[in-house]
């Protein structure tokens, strides 16, 4: 009974969710995203038989490139699942019901990340579906397939602790893309090798996406776990000091 | 029902550097309807705000059944509210708003069409709250302040954007609710709303507490010892009044009023004087009536304060 208790914001949250059809265009953005780009990048690869398979493309990372555009319906997800509530003013109806606060955030972090975990999922095996079909000697890898939908599912709550400390949702959205798009680009431009390799390393988004790789791993600025490693402290850092405001501020 | 009491204890707030709750004080008992009144910005949303625990306080306490609103473990069930009835996701069915409220507190189902019945918005449940007008909202606000069925509730401005039979509809609701001897608190910054509807009221201004007093006694008060005539002579009635020590204040083309005499003498003076009269009588004000004398007497405390203000800025 008690753990029925404490459940039921929980159940609130989800119910909240799955009741905006806008929840369900995003999932099925992101699988459409993630599927359409990823065929366009592997399409090239697919149409240039290699003489052997000897040819040198790292093809699972080349299939999951969808991912790095699924990620922005992932982003948007998060952000509406708290910025819709300040938009509307259904926050202080959401306060009013479960008045303690770590307790709604922690809720809407767990349905939102079981969510894009599911719709991450599905995104990134239909890619390796498609890779599998099109490419002649392609071999799915455990890492990258895990890594891409635990990539999804951070942005997603990265999204979920800006909008919660911004209280804003285009305000939480153009930050979110700034960081995810952005920063990667502020990588090709910078004028300094030793900027470029620093954010390289320390950038949520180019760090992240080296848990994609399965060639030449000595060559990646950062390994792939620790560079998914760097997304994971980004969306844990910003969701604490989210939470922080959100018990402090009045609503 | 035993303990529905709404407490506010010297509640202060800050805001920036505008007061909008400055030692407010006052309590509702339950089985009445307390209306919550001043003008806009005098702080009433601010204290509805602190009683639910959304705003905290820099001072004071602002109670729920004895307890501050965190302490509350099922707070649906031991308060109702309804702040602002245009907070709802315009792209969420009506039904599915309720619902997400049920599931909060493990209510079932049966509940939300319970409440939606009482409402009367069963018809338009299924359709998304965008679409919904600001009568129909303010119903969908109410049928989520009553899904917990609680002993108290917390209305602010039921009463907007409601077509004059929503008006009729909730007073009556809210009278039965208070029957049930649940404690009601509605804000309004019309006083003419709680009209025939609450039972007590608590009047603040600028944060601050004006009056804390039964609406008959009110009433009462405003209506003093005045005397209404009506008369086709006005200024021949004026000036004999005048004369013999009566206050005249003229409310329409015909219409006197008439403080200090008291009805027998006023007939007494106008029949001597061959000044022709009908109808004269107590006046009984209304609430709006006696709401003025209240803030007006007020006035000067308020724009006093108002200067001490600016002078410690």
């Amino acid at each position: 009974m008690r753990a029925h208790h404490a459940l039921r914001p929980l159940h609130a949250e989800w119910t909240k969710l799955r009741t905006l059809p806008s929840t369900w265009w995003l999932l099925a953005a992101l699988v459409a995203l993630t599927l359409a780009v990823g065929a366009a990048a592997i399409a090239p690869v697919a149409a240039d038989v290699c003489p052997g398979g000897t040819c040198d493309e790292d093809t699972v990372k080349l299939s999951l490139t969808g991912v790095w555009m699924g990620q922005a319906a992932c982003l948007i997800l998060g952000v509406l699942t708290m910025g819709a509530e300040y938009g509307t003013g259904t926050i202080r109806t959401t306060l009013a019901a479960t008045p303690t606060r770590w307790r709604v955030l922690a809720s809407k972090a767990t349905v939102l990340a079981l969510l894009t975990a599911a719709g991450g999922a599905l995104a990134v095996l239909a890619s390796i579906l498609l890779a599998d079909a099109l490419l002649p000697d392609y071999a799915p890898a455990l890492r990258p397939t895990l890594g891409s939908v635990l990539c999804l599912t951070l942005v997603a709550l990265l999204g979920l602790a800006l909008a919660t400390m911004l209280r804003d949702t285009s305000g939480a959205i153009t930050l979110g893309l700034g960081i995810l798009y952005v920063v990667p680009l502020l990588v090709t431009l910078i004028p300094s090798p030793t900027w470029q390799h620093r954010l390289e390393r320390w950038a949520p988004m180019p760090a992240a996406l080296s848990i994609q790789s399965t060639r030449h791993l000595a060559d990646l600025p950062i390994a792939p776990w620790p560079g998914l490693g760097v997304l994971a402290a980004y969306a844990a850092g910003l969701l604490l000091l989210a939470g922080v405001l959100f018990r402090t501020r009045d609503a | 029902m035993s303990d529905a009491t709404i407490e506010v204890r010297g509640l202060r707030k800050r805001f920036g550097r505008t007061l909008a709750v400055d030692g407010l004080s006052f309590t509702v008992e339950p089985g009445t309807v307390t209306g919550f009144v001043g003008p806009n910005g005098a702080g009433k949303s601010t204290t509805l705000r602190a009683l639910l625990g959304l705003d905290a306080p820099d001072e004071g306490q602002a109670l729920i059944a004895g307890r501050p609103y965190h302490a509350l473990r099922t707070p649906l069930l031991e308060v109702g509210a309804l702040l602002d009835a245009a907070a709802l996701h315009p792209a969420r069915r009506g039904r599915d708003h309720l619902r997400w409220l049920a599931h909060s507190h493990g209510l079932p189902v049966r509940r939300v069409d319970d409440v939606l019945a009482q409402v009367g918005l069963e018809s338009a449940a299924r359709r998304r709250a965008g679409g919904y007008s600001l009568g129909m909202r303010q119903r969908l606000g109410i049928a989520a302040a009553l899904l917990g069925d609680p002993p108290i509730l917390l209305l602010d401005e039921p009463v907007n954007g409601l077509d004059p039979e929503g008006i009729q509809w909730i007073r009556r609701l809210l009278r039965r609710l208070a029957a049930e001897g649940r404690a009601i608190l509605v804000s309004s910054h019309l006083m003419s709303e709680l009209e025939d509807t609450a039972d007590h009221l608590v009047v603040i201004g600028r944060g601050r507490l004006i009056a804390d007093t039964s609406v008959s006694e009110l009433l009462h008060a405003a209506s003093g010892d005045r005397v209404r005539l009506r008369t086709e002579a006005r200024t021949q009635a004026m000036e004999l009044l005048a004369r013999e020590g009566g206050r005249v204040a003229v409310t329409d083309r015909d219409t006197l009023i008439v403080t200090g005499l008291p009805a027998s003498r006023v007939v007494e003076l106008l029949t001597e004087a061959r000044v022709p009269f009908a109808e004269v009588g107590a006046h009984r004000a209304t609430l709006e009536e006696a709401y003025m004398e209240l803030t007006r007497d007020k006035a000067e405390f308020t724009s006093a304060t108002e200067t001490a203000d600016e002078v410690t800025r």
